[in-house]
């Protein structure tokens, strides 16, 4: 007891020596991103969003085959997104299957949250390339200026040119001459497609950075040019690159979408949300819920996904910050 | 009207018939250089140690354009920058990095010059950090230090500089500038952001630090009142072009040239009556200068 008392005694009796640090301590000190982040709390329409989004990516991650809820869904059939039962055919609504099943008599709960998977995963594994390409490409143009800058800007234009589903659709025939498209051929084909923007909003955001009297103070102080770019010009794009995941993912996923839904994009049996509402949509008329649940499910996604966009531009944006 | 030099003896800096002129270019592949502006046109002074050389002259006169040739900052077109005996535009990309050491900058606008993204202590210790000076705790030590001398409260190392008022932003910006003990010091309009009660705390502690560690500043402004009360000498730009050079109660009170006399015949007065006469006295140097210039050839 006597023990206890004396070592307990012991950090109390500590704190004379750091008082000083402590008042340093106890003055609030709040870095950008914890500004930014209690700013984003603030927007009502984005947090809603943002949960929506991960209950969404939830959903798909967990639905699929290795998730059951104990006591309700324990009786019902496996759900198997791929499980062919021709008697079900078309079931509507029911409590076995809360999404209805398709003309193969396949859940449509489980379908559609195995498509997501796939559609969510294709869509941040290309979003994820396409910032990785522009900040390289778009850092070394703005960086390094002049000619170089001049040039690569120029093959982007040409590049702007192209139409960008025919462009992702060629890509994916080149590189898959059997025809059988894989996951990693689309992310590959979506991201050859729509790299340009993220390249040039980076550049444009590198070239600002590089007159700031910030970049001008490392300079003067001797940096060398890779301090510059990793401590000074880089941090300083990561807002954008943030804000930028989300207004790529919607264009990512809607493409993605869109070849599956004309049939060239993921082979069946597996599936996309697009794929499904392309198997939906032959039956729409009497069966409306095949073609219109996937179909809610990626305007959902890109809704979300345009929400926290905004929401993050209002709480990272500086100058939105000043007011 | 250029040339001369205070005191020989002891000279740190020496410009010579500095030239910096910005192409402008056309065309949307193949890019031409049709033309140039001439930011700074054959501009030669210099500095003592331990002087303070003000640098005045309109917007746009190229008074920045010339403390950024001197620091390399901007690659001169052509002329000489001789620093402590060194001609720095002739040095290797290395040797001007060991040269940065002694010659430093203080910006205008404090709310540009610190990186938004790093802490008080981060913007302070960078000069430390990129010259390999001491180690990581004697860092640190060395910072509260410089805070301290700024003063600026060196508890508030790992705080934003975005949470501190413009004054305190630019006592931050110069304990970075102080950071490596420099022997100049290049101070770009260093108060014309602040608010007018503040450039008097900002300019007294740049003041006290000259004399504490006998720095030589090349003080430029476009605020006479702030470059009389700073400078021993004063130098008038114009158009690139250096106009006149001389101490500052010369400058001030007897000025030579047309332009350093129009200059300071613009300066507000508090005083209405005085303030209408010296409206009118304006309006005839104008028209003087203009008819000595054949018919006002240059203006904008």
């Amino acid at each position: 007891m006597a023990v206890d008392r004396r070592e307990a005694a012991i950090p109390v009796a500590a704190p004379p020596a750091t008082t000083e640090h402590a008042a340093g301590a106890a003055i609030r000190q709040s870095s950008l991103w914890q500004d930014a982040w209690r700013r984003f709390l603030q927007n009502k329409g984005a947090v809603v969003a943002a949960i929506v989004f991960i209950l969404m990516c939830l959903y798909c991650l967990l639905i699929p085959g290795f998730w059951k809820i104990p006591g309700i869904w324990t009786s019902l059939k496996d759900y198997d997104p791929n499980a062919v039962d021709f008697s079900q055919s078309y079931a509507g609504f029911s409590l076995d299957h809360p999404f209805s099943t398709d003309k193969f008599g396949r859940d449509l709960f489980a379908r559609v949250a195995q498509g997501g998977q796939i559609s969510i995963a294709i869509g941040f594994a290309a979003t994820f390339m396409i910032l990785v390409i522009g900040v390289v490409y778009g850092s070394i143009s703005g960086f390094v200026g002049g000619r170089v800058d001049n040039g690569m800007m120029r093959f982007l234009d040409a590049l702007y040119g192209l139409p960008y589903l025919p462009f992702a659709i060629i890509t994916t025939q080149i590189l898959s001459p059997s025809g059988s498209v894989s996951v990693w051929t689309m992310v590959v084909a979506l991201t050859i497609a729509s790299w340009f923007t993220a390249a040039r909003v980076v550049r444009g955001q590198v070239i600002t950075l590089k007159e700031n009297d910030y970049v001008r103070a490392a300079k003067a102080v001797g940096a060398r040019w890779y301090r510059v770019l990793a401590r000074h010009l880089l941090p300083n794009t990561l807002g954008i690159l943030v804000i930028a995941i989300f207004l790529e993912l919607p264009g990512v996923v809607l493409g993605e979408a869109f070849l599956s839904f004309i049939g060239l994009g993921i082979n069946p049996p597996t599936a996309s949300w697009g794929s499904i509402a392309q198997d939906g949509r032959e039956a729409y008329r009497l069966h409306p819920e095949v073609l219109f649940i996937p179909c809610l499910a990626i305007a959902t996604l890109v809704l979300c996904a345009n929400f926290i966009a905004d929401g993050l531009r209002d709480a990272l944006d500086p100058r939105t910050r000043e007011t | 009207m250029s040339s001369e030099t205070a005191s020989s003896n002891g000279t740190l800096l020496k410009v010579d018939n500095l030239e910096k002129h910005f192409p402008i270019r056309r065309g949307i592949l193949w890019e031409k250089t049709v033309g140039a502006v001439k930011a700074v046109d054959g501009v030669s002074f210099a500095v003592a140690e331990g002087e303070t050389l003000g640098l005045v002259g309109e917007s746009g006169s190229g008074k920045s354009t010339t403390g950024y040739c001197i620091l390399q900052l901007v690659k001169p077109t052509s002329g000489s920058i001789n620093f402590m005996g060194k001609e720095l535009t002739e040095l290797g990309r290395e040797d001007l990095r060991r040269m940065r050491r002694e010659m430093q900058i203080v910006f205008q606008d404090p709310y540009a010059s610190l990186d938004p993204r790093m802490t008080v202590g981060g913007i302070v210790a960078e000069p430390l950090e990129v010259h390999g000076i001491g180690t990581r705790r004697s860092r640190g030590e060395q910072v509260r230090k410089l805070l301290d001398i700024v003063g600026f409260n060196p508890n508030f190392t790992n705080r934003y500089p975005h949470e501190f008022s413009g004054g305190q932003r630019q006592r931050i910006g110069v304990a970075r500038a102080l950071a490596l003990n420099p022997k100049l010091i290049v101070c770009d309009e260093p108060v014309s952001a602040l608010d007018v009660s503040i450039q008097a705390q900002i300019l007294n502690l740049l003041k006290d630090l000259q004399r504490d560690f006998g720095l030589t500043y090349l003080f430029i402004s476009h605020d006479l009142a702030v470059v009389r009360t700073m400078s021993d000498r004063i130098a008038v730009m114009n158009q690139g072009k250096l106009v006149e050079v001389g101490t500052a109660e010369q400058v001030y009170h007897e000025p030579k040239d047309e332009y350093t006399k129009a200059l300071f015949a613009a300066v507000p007065v508090p005083d209405p009556h005085r303030q209408r006469e010296r409206k009118a006295e304006r309006a005839r140097l104008r028209a003087e200068s203009r008819a000595e210039s054949g018919d006002g050839a240059v203006t904008a």
